[in-house]
């Protein structure tokens, strides 16, 4: 207070010691706050320019989502039919049927076991035939198998854990034909993997495009700005005070970039894919594409706001050292 | 106030900007550096506040050796030194008003004392009627009284200024002089750094000559045709 009293010439009217900004409620952080909207208010420019490369760019990644988790579900329920069926030629005593199926559910990977019975098993043939009946004459339920089929987890249904799991059934007592489709199970899995790798290829490219796109788009609006860094600088800001309200600015820009990125990937579904199932289908019950679930349209929002944080600050790194 | 003793600066190996300079300016003094172009009267300046930092020499302001301050540092040095420049440096899609008031929002002044404070040196300058324009819609002239309110508003201690007139007509320069010495008046060193020969001449003040980095004359001026060659 002294300080400044004493800096008073006679002409000039004496202001005592200034209230400042970080005295009161919230402090600095509301003045940064402030500083931010004010200065996209003020550069609505090159705002709308960053909020659309930033909307586009992760629209596109999220359309890229949509298709992949909706590809990784219809891989799921095509891996449902992965089954192990037990072969027995004749009818088991009820005894031996509950001894077994203990015995086989015991085994790790099991999540479903059922006993086909002859009767079962001639009324499938039957309804597989349908149509076909002169086929099915002479045919009787006493000249069909009877069988253990059995489900397993998704986390044993890659081809290596289903032989370990045959492997392991043939172990036990009483069974001696199983039959799993190997071939099947391979190509199938074979697929999986190709699929996931492709995935993760495209999706890699696409995102290291994204952060390309976006904190080069951000850097120039920097630049555009940089008299305001060099301004502030002069007066004797120090750098944090120069860099938090861009930083905010950079959040904002990526919050509000990527909630309109779902919002328009919202209206792009209900538009066109969410009742897709004249062409596409890759859900059985739905027969059409599902929205993202919510934990990746948390993590794009969230991706959103890094990517504007984090462009902000390397931009104003370069510009600020410099 | 201001000391430099065998100050170099060398942009590049082989060309320096600024030779073995030894200067002092003292506290409330008043001083143009002149010289012709490519002289080293900018990069002086900004040695002063701490933009260049010398390859040789100490460059001392209140007796604190700035070359060997922190960034940090820097910038609290920078908040008692104004500075002006020939191009203003003002922010073009701001208005009046928020150009000053940046110099104590970064002091972290509250906002009722911003606008006390920065309406009263805007009056001081003649231009509180235009508080609310953005500055690329002022003259020439009433940009660089803006940029003189922002470098002033704060009372500095130093007020440095790099070819403050060298874009204005004689009525401006005349007015900018003016507020220099006013400033001056209330105790603020001011340093300018001019090749306006008429400015210089009206106003009888120290001059330092400058040539290719050097200082090669040094003239204290207290009143017309009372020259003293030190």
């Amino acid at each position: 207070m002294n300080k400044w009293k004493k800096k008073q010439p006679a002409t000039i009217k004496s202001f005592k010691r200034p209230t400042l900004s970080g005295d009161g409620f919230g402090g600095r952080a509301g003045f940064f706050l402030f500083r931010a909207l004010t200065n996209i208010r003020q550069n609505v420019f090159v705002n709308v320019v960053t909020i659309g490369t930033i909307t586009l760019a992760l629209l596109i990644v999220s359309l890229f989502l949509l298709v992949f988790v909706n590809l990784e579900n219809a891989a799921e329920n095509w891996s449902e039919r992965v089954q192990v069926t037990v072969y027995f030629d004749k009818e088991l005593a009820p005894q031996d049927r509950s001894i077994l199926r203990e015995k086989i559910t015991a085994l790790s990977g099991v999540s479903r076991v059922s006993y086909v019975t002859r009767d079962e098993a001639l009324k499938r043939f039957k309804s597989r035939l349908r149509g076909q009946d002169t086929l099915l004459e002479g045919v009787r339920a006493e000249v069909l198998p009877t069988s253990f089929e059995i489900s397993l987890k998704r986390s044993h249904r890659e081809t290596a854990s289903v032989e370990n799991f045959v492997t392991d059934l043939k172990r036990i007592p009483g069974i001696t034909e199983v039959q799993y489709g190997e071939e099947w199970v391979r190509r199938f899995n074979s697929f999986l993997n190709f699929m996931r790798l492709l995935g993760a290829l495209l999706g890699g490219f696409l995102v290291i495009a994204v952060i390309f796109i976006v904190s080069n788009t951000i850097k120039l609006t920097i630049y555009s700005r940089r008299d305001e860094l060099e301004v502030m600088s002069l007066v004797g800001a120090t750098s944090f005070f120069i860099k938090a309200p861009f930083l905010l600015e950079g959040l904002i820009q990526g919050i509000v970039g990527s909630s309109l990125s779902i919002v328009l990937l919202f209206g792009l579904y209900e538009a066109f894919l969410h009742n897709a199932g004249g062409f596409i289908t890759f859900n059985p019950v739905t027969s059409g594409l599902n929205f993202l679930p919510l934990e990746y349209v948390g993590g794009i929002l969230f991706a959103g706001a890094l990517l504007g944080f984090i462009g902000s600050l390397t931009s104003l790194k370069r510009f600020i050292s410099a | 106030m201001i000391q430099l003793h065998n100050v170099t600066l060398a942009y590049q190996q082989d060309a320096s900007a600024l030779n073995n300079i030894n200067l002092k300016i003292g506290k409330g003094e008043f001083v143009f550096l002149t010289g012709p172009s490519g002289a080293g009267k900018t990069s002086l300046l900004r040695l002063l506040y701490g933009a260049l930092t010398p390859n040789r020499g100490q460059v001392l302001i209140d007796g604190q050796n700035i070359t060997r301050m922190a960034p940090s540092q820097i910038s609290l040095l920078r908040r008692s030194i104004g500075v002006v420049f020939q191009d203003f440096k003002l922010l073009q899609n701001r208005t009046v008003f928020e150009n000053v008031a940046i110099t104590l929002e970064v002091l972290g002044w509250g906002r009722a004392d911003i606008g006390k404070k920065t309406m009263h040196i805007l009056k001081q300058m003649g231009i509180e009627s235009k508080y609310n324009l953005v500055t690329q819609r002022l003259s020439g002239g009433e940009q660089q009284r803006v940029a003189l309110a922002r470098a002033l508003v704060n009372d500095p201690k130093i007020l440095l200024a790099d070819e403050p007139t060298g874009n204005l007509d004689d009525a401006n320069k005349n007015q900018i002089l003016t507020i220099f010495k006013e400033a001056n008046i209330r105790g603020t060193t001011v340093v300018v750094a001019t090749h306006d020969r008429r400015l210089i001449e009206q106003s009888h003040k120290r001059l330092v000559t400058l040539i290719k980095g050097e200082v090669v004359e040094q003239v204290e001026k207290e009143t017309a045709g009372d020259d003293k060659i030190l």
